[in-house]
């Protein structure tokens, strides 16, 4: 018995040794901190060896190492939920979401210290700290980045412009990529010209202000007196997009099971596809990475909305001391203002990951682009960043930040509804109920495998039923008096 | 004496041996029990703090509002038709088939043959959804499909599978069977293995054939075994296999008439919100129909075990 007894106590010892917490002991005078990121789709090989070169860097200049985590969307919301302690978070408005979050009190309020601690961080974020606010209190640091969606085709202009002399505009509307569409069908009758997965084309949807993802909308265009919620089946401008969608499916430009398929890029042929980036961004354009040169020309955008500026940002534990506090920002205002740190983290190594090109932009080389391939808002700003060059050939302009934020000032299409973020908490039993209908008919609508015309009235009746207008009467009622009061504030600036 | 003490010694190394299951099971069954709070309390976590305290102290009880988005869909009464549909066929099917094979595998003479046989039914059964998933694309694939290909070799038009939602109930039903069936198989040619040989051999000396020897001395002999998997298998009665509803047919929107069972609707509704509440309160309910119905079914099945 005595036997039996000892084993039990040595499996349970050997239980109970996996769970309990293990903290790194760092030397007294450096803070080090607990950030955990997004990891879109895969931890980086070598993220070990950069986190160190950069905490290297960091300890000297600012006292404080970090302690990076790479984390998938299910295991960033389990943190927020499960009360587990981290210093700082990834956040934004279409993955673990700022709003939410904010409102339930997770994140703490750093509207003075982040004044009073890190001034240049302060300066650097400017106006879009309103995107941040919840009722006049900071609760997030927004990362600097392309703050508008720009939707965009990107065509192969090899075959559009050199072999069919057909010409590339740099803007064109949403219908007019139908001749390019029908140009290549024409030639090569077996294949399909139009990119497209289960997800549908990127950003399709981004010309409206969704208030409640994707099924509550207020389009950008609206020219009502004041903003009004609608869902989105009664718009019509959407419901045009469905229509032409399901036509060059009919017509054979989207493969046929385009909505059981996960990821149109196993065949990179494919002559036409959409992507949301900025002017200028060449991700999309390395004729190594398609075998042909690729042009965009942007048909929706800039649009800029409260969710469109909250596209990423980082969060700070509510349960921080003000010591881990001070650390966080000063943290976040050296990868705001030291271009040679920040490259570290969204780079890599220098000479191992990545090299400088000799108008001061980055190439990535191989390693950096199989081993260290992270995208740079998943570490910090942006805009601070070295851009990014597609070859040794095609340079990117280095000072491309400046023309897009300026293109913001000029060409941006803003929200009219001044920051007004709903709270769905006391509604979302039906917020969910209209959430599993969406999901019941929208792959094969976006992908223009099913007809709007059918499918639309079926989903309007199934989601009215499941309390769709009670859900736009609050919504409208808590929009209308966020907009009066904010009207207030700006007599009361003025 | 004596033999009463091996057993006693016996005895204790077998609780010994049972000892690892125990202890998952205490770890992993018992211990999460207390999870059902989350069903019926308006979960906001504080962080820093245990998640005991979050979910005891810091949470609300809301009473039964969490199940209220389950009864916001006009579509309930036809996911669970879809649940128990596919659930009573798998139920009545996964133990009729699997025992027919049994019996006549037992019948064949040639071990290497019965030991092929044996295996090629039980390898699906270690596949995972999303791999039968893939495979069965390739087959019904609108463009390059084997099956397309076939019924255009022979002058047929190409169907749309994955937009026809008629041939899916008998797709889904054949492919849970080819997947599950080697499995329970072998459960029953176990229990036909351990069937004492004379009740056979007197049978047959009493002229008994196949069909009489299946009939008085396999079937009763079975009994026990069929019935135990019986009530084992009803008590996940609102609780459909994911895989095969949400994987095999690729998520396809039109198909949804007759995908959609209970965990299919869940996973589709809460998968962009994380709310434990949520999901907590849905497998609550299917776990207590399915308790109710295991003991209600125990309880049968040990009346009509005694007549």
């Amino acid at each position: 018995m005595r036997k039996t007894g000892f084993l039990m106590l040595c499996i349970l010892a050997a239980l109970l040794a996996g769970c309990s917490p293990q903290k790194e002991k760092v030397s007294d005078d450096v803070i080090q901190l607990r950030f955990v990121t997004y990891d879109n789709g895969s931890v980086p090989l070598d993220a070990k060896e950069v986190i160190a070169a950069a905490n290297q860097v960091s300890a000297e200049k600012i006292g404080v190492t970090v302690e990076l985590e790479f984390q998938p969307k299910e295991k960033l919301n389990l943190l927020m939920a499960s009360g587990e302690y981290y210093d700082m978070v990834f956040t934004s408005s279409w993955l673990n979401p700022f709003d939410k979050n904010a409102t339930a009190g997770l994140f703490y309020d750093i509207t003075d210290l982040v004044k009073a601690e890190t001034p240049a961080l302060y300066d650097s974020v400017g106006d879009y700290w309103d995107c941040a606010k919840i009722n006049g209190r900071i609760y997030g640091v927004p990362i600097l980045k392309d703050m508008g969606a720009e939707d965009m085709f990107r065509l192969n202009a090899d075959y559009f412009e050199k072999e069919k002399g057909m010409a590339i505009p740099d803007h064109m509307a949403f219908s007019d990529i139908e001749p390019f569409l029908k140009a290549y069908k024409e030639d090569h009758p077996e294949s399909y010209p139009l990119a497209m997965d289960k997800a549908g084309l990127a950003g399709y949807m981004n010309f409206l202000e969704r208030i409640v993802d994707p099924i509550v909308v207020i389009p950008y265009d609206q020219d009502t007196e004041k903003p009004r919620a609608i869902a989105f089946y009664d718009c019509e401008a959407l419901m045009e997009r469905y229509r032409l969608l399901h036509k060059w499916y009919r017509a054979g430009y989207i493969q046929p099971d385009a909505a059981t398929v996960d990821s149109s890029m196993t065949d990179r042929s494919i002559p036409v596809r959409a992507g949301v980036a900025w002017k200028g961004y060449q991700g999309y354009s390395n004729p190594d990475d398609w075998g042909f040169q690729v042009k965009t020309s942007i048909y929706d955008g800039p649009f800029l909305s409260r969710s469109s500026e909250q596209g990423a940002m980082t969060g700070i534990c509510a349960a921080c001391d003000e010591e881990h506090v001070r650390a966080c920002l000063r943290y976040l205002e050296l990868l705001s203002t030291d271009r040679q740190f920040r490259d570290i983290l969204g780079y890599g190594l220098e000479g191992k990951h990545f090299t400088y090109l000799e108008n001061g932009t980055v190439l990535r080389l191989l390693d950096g682009q199989n081993r260290y391939n992270t995208r740079l808002y998943q570490t910090g700003s942006v805009v601070n960043a070295s851009v990014e060059s597609a070859s040794r050939d095609f340079l990117a302009d280095p000072d491309q930040w400046k023309k897009v934020y300026e293109g913001y000032k000029t060409d941006g299409i803003y929200s009219r509804t001044g920051g007004f973020a709903y709270d769905p908490t006391p509604k979302e039993d039906i917020i969910t109920a209209l959430t599993a209908i969406y999901n019941d008919y929208a792959a094969e609508l976006r992908t223009g495998t099913s007809d709007p015309d059918t499918v639309i009235p079926m989903m309007r009746k199934r989601m009215e039923a499941a309390g769709m207008n009670e859900l736009l009467a609050d919504i409208q009622k808590k929009l209308d008096d966020w907009m009066e009061m904010h009207h207030d504030e700006k007599k009361e600036n003025i | 004496m004596r033999k009463k003490k091996i057993s006693r010694k016996e005895s204790r190394e077998l609780t010994l041996l049972s000892l690892p299951a125990v202890i998952w099971f205490l770890l992993f069954s018992y211990l999460p029990i207390f999870g059902v709070a989350f069903a019926f309390k308006q979960f906001t976590p504080k962080p820093g703090e245990s998640l005991f305290r979050n979910l005891f102290v810091n949470s609300p009880w809301t009473g039964f509002s969490n199940f209220s988005f389950l009864l916001r869909s006009s579509e309930m009464p036809k996911i669970l038709f879809n649940t128990l549909f596919y659930n009573v066929i798998f139920l009545i099917a996964g133990i009729v088939l699997p025992v027919i094979l049994a019996i006549f595998l037992t019948e064949l003479h040639s071990k290497r043959i019965s030991g092929f046989v044996e295996m090629m039914l039980l390898l699906p059964y270690f596949l995972s959804w999303v791999i039968v998933g893939y495979c069965l694309y390739g087959f019904l694939a609108t463009d390059e499909g084997q099956i397309n290909h076939i019924l255009q070799f022979f002058g047929r038009n190409a169907v749309q599978w994955y937009q026809s939602p008629a041939y899916w109930r008998g797709i889904l039903i054949l492919i849970g069977l080819w997947k599950s069936t080697g499995y329970s198989m072998v459960i029953y040619l176990c229990a036909i293995t351990a069937i004492d040989r004379s009740l056979y051999e007197s049978a047959t000396l009493d002229g008994a054939g196949f069909l009489d020897r299946t009939r008085f001395v396999t079937l009763p002999q079975l009994k026990t075994t069929i019935s135990t998997i019986f009530i084992l298998q009803i008590g996940s009665i609102l609780t459909s296999d994911f895989g095969l509803f949400y994987q095999v047919p690729l998520d396809s929107n039109s198909l949804q008439p007759v995908t959609q069972t209970l965990d299919v609707y869940v996973y589709k509704a809460l998968m962009q919100q994380a709310n434990f509440s949520y999901s907590a309160a849905a497998s609550f309910l299917q776990s207590s129909v399915g308790c109710i119905l295991l003991i209600l079914s125990n309880i049968i099945v040990k009346r009509l075990n005694k007549e």
